[in-house]
């Protein structure tokens, strides 16, 4: 039985801490693009966002979850309140954050786009992935569509006449998309003839909105074989021209762990009669590159995704070893009668919160950094600054995606370890959080795939440059306060991860070059987390940094100074964990260890 | 018409309150707009607009009376669709009821809007206070825990449904008057304006600023007022002493019949 009672609490004053006192939002605020946009603003549109969340999609969140899609005769049916909720994210705006205004936006800045994401994805994951595609489909279009599509189908996407989806999945062809079979054979008026199968589509059918446009990836006569073959095509559920049906059929719905509300869906393009698509753009064969733009904006989304529901995680964990009394205060533990404590009092209750605490901040904070680099490199003029936020920005991407979605996982599980039994009952949103938050590691490319973007791709663009600027970074931070008082230690511990981190990334080239390419994917996702957990160290370590000068300012009983005190554990406690791990996983790297190649099938 | 509407800034209900010697700790406060004056803002806005076709017909001015940070509060109703604000300066520690309605007076004075339309009471305080002293203050008409608002089609009165304990109470005012609201204000069809169809329903409670709203509520006017300024002076009749948490209520009892029961109801009790 569930009730419809929001769960979810978010930190505003984290969001608020990251955006105006780390990061310098502001400092692009008041000009050029978002001339309309001040702190007021900002500060108003997070927490109107907050209230809107907590009063429509997190209410939702767990009745939607106990009765899941229904499929019935090809349709499928939403959980209570999903259609309503669209109306009223649509008639709030939220959508149009980062949207540009002709488009019905408000072009505001990405990185409040992100933030407001984490609420929205927090609040209610599965509902919230329903707007997350239809946006990234827009985006496509705006990006490649020709002028006729941008008109037809952008606006009615950003502002939620129409929903979106992206099909690339087929039966044979997950990681390996390029083995994808659908085929597009054109037809006399230019436009293609749609026919094939795409499985594990999120929000493939629905009955939220009238129409559905469907991003479809497939191979047109006489290709390429593999991903250079592929092109792209908006294929509208329902012709924009109003000639009806366009026989793309629902045939099955999944029945999944976790994120029950959104419809992952089998559909067939072409059952039943013809469908019809219009290539995306006017060229042939670009359709990876132009599903790459969706799928970077899909993998920052599932980034956000993690975010949000780890956030949402620790939030309640926290609440709940606040309130839930249970054992004496460990320094009464041998007299029976001593009064009960909340758990919050117990050292192994405060090590798993303090953990959770720091990994969500930490992720917040890579999240940030990187929307900051995407509005940066919106609002610069081509130059050799622009190029280093772009460059920043693409080494981001695939951390944000991995090791933000295991964190969200590995954050939902520790919170059912805080609650204890009560945490593995429905009667708490942590269970939901952990099954909701399996799913991210895997789609939008798994993890493996997001690690062999970083390492096969990322690290060598520019010959390197962006990872050494990426490095240059860390170094500069090291540098300035590697002899502060409290945190140095910790600083120069960071510097010597990061040196390691750089000498990890010259094997990897050695191994290419060298002929043990088959180390790569062995190596590949722990150097992923290697990178990560750096990059998050140093975050967390300027944070403490920034909260140090703070509580130098603020009055003895200044309420802030609980949340400043929090940043110096945060980052105290996260980089002492991680960072000699960082330095454990070099030498392990180093010792070319090949282990799980070397084992025969048979001794598995 | 023109819709008065005076708002005040709550510390977040939904927050646990802190007492420190004998005072509310207010220092991490997280502040929004009275529940109760929200529903007044959003009645004041169904009040004057054709909900059908998007469009306003008259204004709707929010004022409140605080300290500096009360300006994003108001920013907040300008964001939902208010037209103007009114920020009067002061520190909550330097009011009382009296001295709100007071100054309501004197905006009242100045603005002469067709009505007057507030929360029945701050959810902080519950005085339930302001409104009725306004109206004895002006002189004017009342009605209380409005749960529905129909205007006249010259304008020039209104019905106003109360929910009392014997039932509905319809109560018609000649305008201008002070209306104080109750929740059932923001339910689907409780504000009937003459402009917007009757057949409309909006939806349960009160709007959301939208990020349309918010973008336009920087360019609206905010006039910023002391009570000099509207020649009020004087100090609080009511001081607070001490705030103090009910005690915690003693462990329930379990007995083992209906006669133990009222033994203990009559002779421990003493509750027969």
């Amino acid at each position: 039985m569930s009730q419809n009672i929001n769960r979810y609490r978010c930190d505003l004053r984290d969001l608020q801490f990251l955006l105006f006192e780390q990061f310098g939002l502001q400092e692009i605020l008041g000009k050029g693009k978002h001339a309309d946009w001040g702190q007021e603003e900002v500060n108003m549109v997070l927490s109107e966002v907050y209230k809107w969340v907590c009063d429509v999609t997190g209410p939702i969140n767990e009745s939607a979850d106990r009765v899941g899609c229904k499929f019935e005769n090809g349709e499928v049916k939403t959980p209570a309140g999903f259609k309503e909720a669209w109306k009223s994210l649509y008639e709030a705006g939220w959508r149009g954050l980062g949207v540009d205004e002709k488009y019905g936006g408000q072009g505001g800045p990405s990185t409040l786009a992100l933030t407001a994401n984490e609420m929205m994805s927090g609040a209610n994951t599965a509902f919230n992935m329903y707007p997350g595609l239809t946006q990234g489909a827009a985006e496509v279009i705006e990006h490649f569509g020709t002028d006729e599509q941008k008109k037809t189908f952008c606006k009615n996407l950003y502002t939620g006449v129409w929903s979106g989806t992206m099909c690339l999945t087929e039966p044979h062809a997950g990681s390996d998309v390029g083995a994808a079979t659908t085929k597009a054979v054109k037809l006399d008026d230019g436009r293609y003839k749609i026919e094939g199968t795409k499985i594990f589509i999120s929000c493939g059918q629905h009955d939220i909105t009238d129409n559905i446009i469907h991003m479809v990836l497939a191979r047109t006569p006489g290709a390429a074989a593999g991903t250079k073959g592929l092109s792209l095509f908006i294929v509208p559920r329902e012709s924009v021209d109003g000639s009806g049906y366009n026989n793309v059929v629902c045939a099955s719905i999944e029945h999944k762990m976790g994120i029950n509300a959104s419809s992952t869906c089998v559909l067939n393009f072409g059952e039943g009669g013809d469908c019809i698509g219009e290539l995306v753009g006017t060229v042939e064969g670009v359709g990876m590159k132009q599903m790459f733009l969706l799928m970077n904006f899909a993998r920052i989304g599932v980034g956000t995704q993690g975010l949000g529901v780890a956030a949402a995680a620790y939030q309640s964990a926290l609440e709940y070893a606040k309130e839930r009394l249970q054992g004496p205060h460990m320094k009464n533990f041998k007299n029976p009668e001593a009064p009960k404590v909340p758990i919050i009092e117990h050292a192994d209750v405060r090590r798993m919160l303090l953990e959770m605490k720091g990994r969500t901040e930490g992720i917040r904070a890579l999240v940030v950094k990187l929307g900051m680099h995407a509005d940066k490199v919106d609002i610069l003029e081509d130059g050799d600054q622009k190029t280093y936020e772009k460059g920043q920005l693409d080494l981001l991407v695939p951390l944000v995606k991995a090791y933000g979605s295991d964190q969200a996982y590995e954050v939902a599980t520790t919170a059912i370890q805080v609650y204890g039994g009560a945490g593995y009952l429905q009667d708490h949103p942590v269970e939901q959080h952990c099954r909701d938050a399996k799913i991210f590691s895997i789609y939008e490319g798994t993890n493996h795939i997001q690690a062999l973007d970083l390492v096969g791709r990322q690290l060598g663009q520019r010959g390197g440059a962006n990872f050494q600027a990426f490095l240059k970074d860390i170094g500069a931070f090291v540098a300035k306060n590697s002899e502060n008082e409290t945190l140095g230690k910790h600083v120069k511990e960071l510097g010597q991860a990061a040196q390691s981190l750089g000498a990890t990334a010259m094997r990897f080239l050695g191994w290419f070059q060298g002929g043990k390419a088959q180390l790569v994917p062995l190596s590949a996702n722990i150097f992923l987390k290697m990178m990560s957990t750096t990059a998050i160290s140093w975050l967390l370590l300027e944070q403490a940094i920034i909260a140090e000068g703070k509580l130098a300012e603020l009055a003895e009983h200044d309420s802030d100074r609980a949340f400043y005190e929090g940043k110096r554990y945060s980052a105290i406690h996260y980089a002492g964990l991680e960072l000699g791990q960082v330095l454990n996983n070099a030498k392990y790297l180093g010792e070319e260890n090949q282990a799980p190649m070397e084992i025969s099938t048979a001794s598995f | 018409m023109k819709i008065l509407v005076p708002v005040k800034r709550v510390p977040d209900p939904e927050l646990k309150a802190n007492i420190k010697d004998g005072k509310l700790d207010l220092s991490g406060a997280q502040w929004v707009v009275n529940t109760f004056d929200e529903y007044a803002v959003e009645a004041a806005l169904r009040l004057t607009e054709n909900a059908d076709e998007g469009s306003r017909d008259g204004e709707v001015v929010v004022v409140t009376i605080g300290p500096d940070d009360a300006a994003v509060q108001l920013r907040s109703c300008l964001a939902m669709g208010a037209d103007r604000a009114i920020h009067v300066a002061s520190e909550d520690a330097n009011l009382d009821s009296l001295l709100v309605a007071k100054t309501l007076k004197a905006v009242y004075d100045e603005e002469k809007p067709d009505m007057v339309l507030l929360g029945k009471q701050a959810v902080d305080g519950d005085t339930n206070q302001v409104g009725q002293m306004l109206a004895a203050l002006l002189n004017l008409p009342q009605a209380t825990f409005a749960a529905s608002i129909e205007l006249a089609d010259d304008g020039k009165a209104c019905v106003v449904s109360r929910e009392v304990d014997a039932g509905v109470e319809f109560k018609k005012l000649p305008l201008p008057a002070v209306v104080t609201v109750d929740l059932r204000i923001v339910s689907p069809t409780s504000i009937t304006n003459g402009i917007t169809p009757e057949s409309h329903e909006y939806a349960d409670g009160p709007r959301y600023a939208s990020l349309k709203g918010i973008m336009k509520a920087k360019k609206k006017p905010m006039d910023n007022k002391t009570m000099a300024d509207l020649g009020v002076s004087g100090s609080p009749v009511v001081k607070e002493l001490e705030v103090t948490l009910p005690e915690a209520r003693a462990a329930g009892q379990i007995v083992e019949s209906v006669e133990e029961l009222v033994k203990k109801l009559s002779e421990e009790a003493k509750a027969l």
